[in-house]
């Protein structure tokens, strides 16, 4: 050992002395990382790739040889995949983490030493990599530099870039006006625009029926079975009996005891269901209703053990309409959806979410505002990495076996 | 179409396999081979007719719940040993291969999926059937090179060279892998738009990359290290094994409760 050429072990002793290490420095410190902001990344990035380049051209030691050596490659991935492991298997970001995760940085791997000094040596290893195989550039080394210096571009731009990335959220009422929102930390920030909440929609798909033990108010849900949604005039089997609706109303309020069509704010959906046992020897008229954050729900007790309910809807979609300002007089529309956020100025803003208690009477709509200058270059590395990809499946592995059978 | 009716086309499908891998052992001649052709096909063909029915009467695509994963699961994995077998005559790929495809029907057959319509607005998005195709297409491969990498590990123990079983173990990694790769960017791509950022290190994400960064170990590793076959056969059996814990696993560990990627019902 430490002899050179070095090989695989000396490789799996120096990269776990680096995590050690990391792990050290985490209990000395006392804390976990924070990586600067603009412009001192971007210096650390000119640096980082500054020293590849001169160390590769003109350090001819054999240990710089080494670092981009098959043995360093391994040692460094798998100490690196040991580290997103514990990650797998430890709650992250767990309030209720015990004092030696909290002080290893294991409940928060990402900002931990051990990680950031782990994936610093994977960068080195993968950069002097970069370097011995592409320089000077043949193009039978095409897809190895794509998938190589892409996944070198995500991992460090990624990196580099988090200490820049804006994700705020803001909550704004219909009708209102809001300029600022809030961190993870709750600390509120202005924006250079105003969000003026025009219109907040949700489309439901419709209730489905349901069949809940008197006992205790659990739904009976048999796996396999079938979720019959409520529409006019439907029909469905559970349990033995079949059930008709025959009046279905989307608002709906109770008069007495039997429900009317209503367009009340908090209106529940309503349904009458004529429910008949299959030996015919029972039959039930009654409504039911999946209740709403202002009407409590009605169940059509069918005999001592189950009741019909009906299930709550679940949104199909929502959306808002919101009026982005400029200044008073200088605004734009746009609409906001799940998977389809709005571009401006340089930030994206997303429909997050809305008063799950209402449900569709919420007049809230919460937006989720990203800001990420970094974005271009990780997905110019994550294309390179599509492309490379492309070439592994096109290539497969070319080798040919040695002997045949 | 209902789960109701699922264990008719699973078990014909099994039915129609078994029969056809007999066929398949023994030597033929004119319509006998024609007769095993149909059998085996079709036996692939009504998991696929099924999951396209199912499709229809869901009025949604089937790649939610995990019960619809491994009903696609069963497609691909069965075509990947049908055409390994026409490809290279390998009959013990095609046994493998039906086997594994018969073992995820019997899973959705004693774990029934609820038939529900519903489909959240996350998942709502033209990301969504590309980014569960390419995965269970890398998926497919990858476990199909386990099961070679199995045959490996037998043939070094009955004293035979596994040579030529490691190089198409390769090739399938290769695929398999790149198939992983797109499968896991299709995700952050779509992330980026559903979510506000490319990687949230959720626990579905976090074992994804942890299954990718297995096979990338085994790719270089094999490499580098030509000749230490056993060790690198015994970690493509235990990158399978990843992979199946970031496929179902997860659902089961403490570290994944808050997990966003848990669609079941």
């Amino acid at each position: 050992m430490w002899k050179y050429p070095w090989g695989y072990r000396e490789g799996f002793i120096i990269t776990l002395s680096v995590m050690v290490a990391g792990f050290a420095m985490q209990l000395v410190k006392g804390s976990g990382v924070h990586l600067p902001g603009w412009p001192v990344n971007g210096i650390i990035l000119v640096v980082f790739i500054l020293y590849l380049i001169l160390v590769h051209r003109y350090v001819k030691h054999p240990l710089i040889r080494w670092l981009s050596s098959s043995g360093a490659a391994i040692a460094s991935i798998s100490v690196f995949t040991l580290l997103v492991l514990l990650m797998g298997f430890i709650p992250q970001k767990d309030p209720q983490a015990n004092d030696f995760l909290k002080m290893t940085g294991l409940d928060h791997i990402t900002r931990s030493w051990a990680y950031l000094l782990t994936s610093l040596f994977l960068l080195i290893v993968l950069g002097f990599t970069i370097m011995r195989r592409t320089l000077p550039f043949s193009i039978k080394n095409t897809a190895f530099f794509l998938n190589h210096a892409g996944l070198w571009i995500v991992i460090v731009a990624a990196s580099l870039g988090s200490a820049d990335l804006w994700r705020l959220s803001m909550s704004v009422n219909e009708g209102q006006v809001s300029f600022t929102a809030y961190d993870a930390q709750n600390n509120g920030y202005r924006l250079p625009f105003a969000i003026k909440l025009m219109d907040f929609k949700i489309d439901e798909y419709p209730p489905r029926l349901g069949l809940m033990n008197n006992a205790d108010g659990s739904l009976k849900i048999k796996k396999g079975d079938k979720l019959f949604e409520v529409v006019e005039g439907s029909e469905a089997q559970l349990d033995g009996w079949k059930m008709v609706v025959v009046h279905y109303y989307e608002n709906a309020r109770k008069n007495l005891n039997r429900y009317e069509p209503t367009s009340m704010e908090g209106a529940a959906p309503a349904a009458l269901v004529l429910a008949v046992e299959r030996s015919q020897r029972d039959t039930v008229l009654g409504w039911i209703s999946s209740g709403s954050h202002k009407v409590s729900p009605s169940f059509l007790p069918l005999n001592h053990e189950v009741s019909l309910a009906m299930i709550s809807p679940a949104p199909r979609k929502y959306s808002s309409s919101i009026r982005i300002y400029e200044s008073m007089n200088e605004y734009e529309d746009f609409t906001v959806e799940v998977n389809d956020p709005v571009k401006y100025r340089g930030w994206k803003i997303y429909q997050a979410g809305y008063n799950e208690k209402k449900g569709k009477w919420s007049r809230l709509s919460v937006f989720e505002l990203v800001r990420d200058p970094w974005l271009p270059v990780v997905y110019t590395g994550i294309f390179m990495i599509l492309i490379g990809s492309l070439y592994l499946v096109w290539m497969g592995r070319s080798a040919k076996p040695t002997a045949k059978q | 179409m209902t789960w109701l009716e699922f264990p008719y086309f699973a078990f014909s499908a099994i039915f129609l396999w078994f029969t056809g891998v007999l066929l398949a052992l023994v030597r033929l001649r004119g319509g006998a081979v024609i007769l095993r052709d149909v059998l085996l096909i079709s036996g692939t063909l009504l998991p696929l007719a099924f999951v396209l029915l199912l499709w229809d009467s869901l009025e949604r695509p089937p790649f939610r719940t995990l019960a619809e994963t491994r009903v696609w699961y069963t497609v691909f994995i069965t075509v990947i040993g049908l055409v390994i077998y026409y490809r290279w005559r390998l009959v013990w790929m095609l046994i493998y291969t039906m086997v594994m495809g018969a073992v995820f029907l019997i899973i959705n057959y004693v774990n029934p999926d609820t038939f529900d319509k519903t489909l959240m607005p996350a998942l709502q998005s033209p990301w969504f059937i590309p980014h569960v195709i390419v995965y269970i297409i890398g998926y497919a491969f990858l476990a199909a090179s386990s099961l070679i990498g199995i045959k490996g590990l037998y043939q070094l123990y009955r004293g035979k060279s596994p040579d030529h079983t490691l190089w198409l173990a390769d090739n399938v990694v290769y695929i398999g892998f790149a198939f992983l790769t797109f499968g896991l960017l299709f995700g952050a791509l779509w992330a980026k738009e559903a979510w506000g950022h490319y990687w949230s290190w959720d626990p579905k994400e976090t074992w994804a990359f942890i299954t990718w960064l297995v096979y990338l170990l085994y790719i270089h590793f094999r490499i580098n290290k030509k000749s230490a076959i056993r060790t690198a056969l015994w970690v493509l059996a235990l990158a399978f094994a990843v992979l199946l814990i970031c496929w179902f696993g997860i659902n089961y560990l403490p570290s994944a409760r808050s997990s966003v990627h848990v669609y079941s019902t």
